[in-house]
């Protein structure tokens, strides 16, 4: 256990992350209402917000970085659900190419079933980030927090940058 | 809310021509574009911010700047527009100008019912009133605008009280951009004073 420990930061604690850091975190998961705000009901409008929302707060902080992170890796699976579901209702409903079978509305239904599933994780997870403590995803958690906290990844926070530059200094 | 331009002394004659003709060209559409899609993101970030403050009282602070910093960017553009300051505005969200000025402090707590008021009846008390007001005003900053480029291209000099006039109409609209965005909870006041002005009539 010691040594896996060892292999990863230390994770914060909720009361050492600032209520800004918690809010920037919580947002993340937010952007899943961004093609509501824009009323485009486009899969790939939230998706594009994530990515976004995603660069411009990485390095501020490894709890944000986690958060935004693991939203940008979970809304992959449902976006690519919904590209599927709108292509094949546009053959279907729109260019008249193929008919609707079990087959489609199974898919309808794993679709449906999916983004409920997503839609309850993210909350809570935007809840859990508020309160400033971690929440983990099936399979992107794990992902996301060995991408951001592991010791062999090489990625300077905006605090950090501070230190190494008031330390430790080159001899020339 | 505090917003702040100053009047030059001298205006530049060239530029100011240069800005009349070609100002859609070079400012204008250059900015737009890239407001455009600054734009959408703030929209979004308004958007969630409602249900943010909804549910835990709080605009998030680093969004909260961010949409400081889009209203800065606009404003540097709009004064540039209307003649009020000389030089190319600058590209981005952190840049400043050295004439203007914008600030509104943080609000630490926002009160949700008021938030909710303003979201179902800001049209109402907010829109309709201060809107039909600004829409009439809208027409007088034309042609003051009109007036005052003649007179920088004679003078080389801004009126003051013409100056004053498009300062008082930018501030107005402001601070009911402001209240409707949840940025401040002050209702606007149906006047374009600064806040040293406001507090001491």
């Amino acid at each position: 256990m010691s040594d896996q420990a060892s292999l990863y930061h230390p994770l914060p604690q909720p009361d050492e992350i600032p209520v800004r850091d918690r809010e920037d975190a919580m947002g993340a998961y937010l952007m899943m209402f961004a093609a509501v705000a824009v009323a485009l009901p486009l899969p790939v409008i939230n998706l594009i917000a994530a990515v976004i929302y995603y660069y411009v707060n990485r390095r501020k902080s490894r709890f944000i970085h986690f958060h935004s992170l693991q939203s940008l890796l979970s809304q992959l699976p449902t976006t690519f659900l919904n590209w599927g579901l709108l292509y094949w209702g546009l053959q279907v409903w729109l260019f008249h190419n193929t008919e609707t079978d079990d087959l489609f509305w199974g898919y309808v239904g794993m679709v449906v079933v999916a983004n409920i599933l997503y839609f309850v994780f993210s909350l809570i997870a935007a809840v859990r980030a508020r309160k400033g403590r971690m929440y983990y995803f099936l399979f992107f958690g794990k992902l996301s927090y060995d991408m951001v906290f592991s010791v062999n990844r090489s990625f300077r926070y905006a605090g950090e940058d501070d230190l190494k530059t008031l330390q430790n200094k080159p001899p020339f | 809310m505090l917003l702040e331009i100053k009047r030059q002394e001298r205006y530049s004659r060239a530029e100011l021509l240069l800005r009349s003709v070609f100002g859609f060209l070079y400012i204008a559409i250059p900015h737009g574009l890239a407001l455009m899609f600054v734009g959408i993101a703030a929209g979004v970030l308004q958007f969630l911010a409602f249900w943010s403050i909804l549910f835990t009282g709080r605009y998030p602070e680093s969004w909260f700047e961010f949409q400081v910093k889009y209203i800065r960017w606009n404003l540097r553009v709009s004064a540039s527009l209307f003649n009020l300051v000389d030089g190319y505005p600058k590209f981005g969200l952190n840049a400043h100008h050295d004439s203007i000025q914008f600030e509104i402090p943080y609000p630490e707590s926002i009160s949700r019912s008021s938030v909710l008021l303003r979201f179902f009846f800001g049209w109402l008390y907010v829109m309709l009133p201060h809107g039909f007001i600004l829409m009439l005003l809208a027409y007088a900053v034309l042609f003051v605008n009109f007036i005052a480029f003649w007179a920088i291209l004679f003078t080389a000099e801004y009126p003051e009280s013409m100056f004053e006039f498009q300062v008082r109409y930018l501030r107005w609209s402001q601070r009911v951009s402001c209240y409707i965005s949840y940025l401040t909870h002050e209702y606007p006041p149906f006047s374009g004073s600064s806040d040293q002005q406001v507090t001491t009539t």
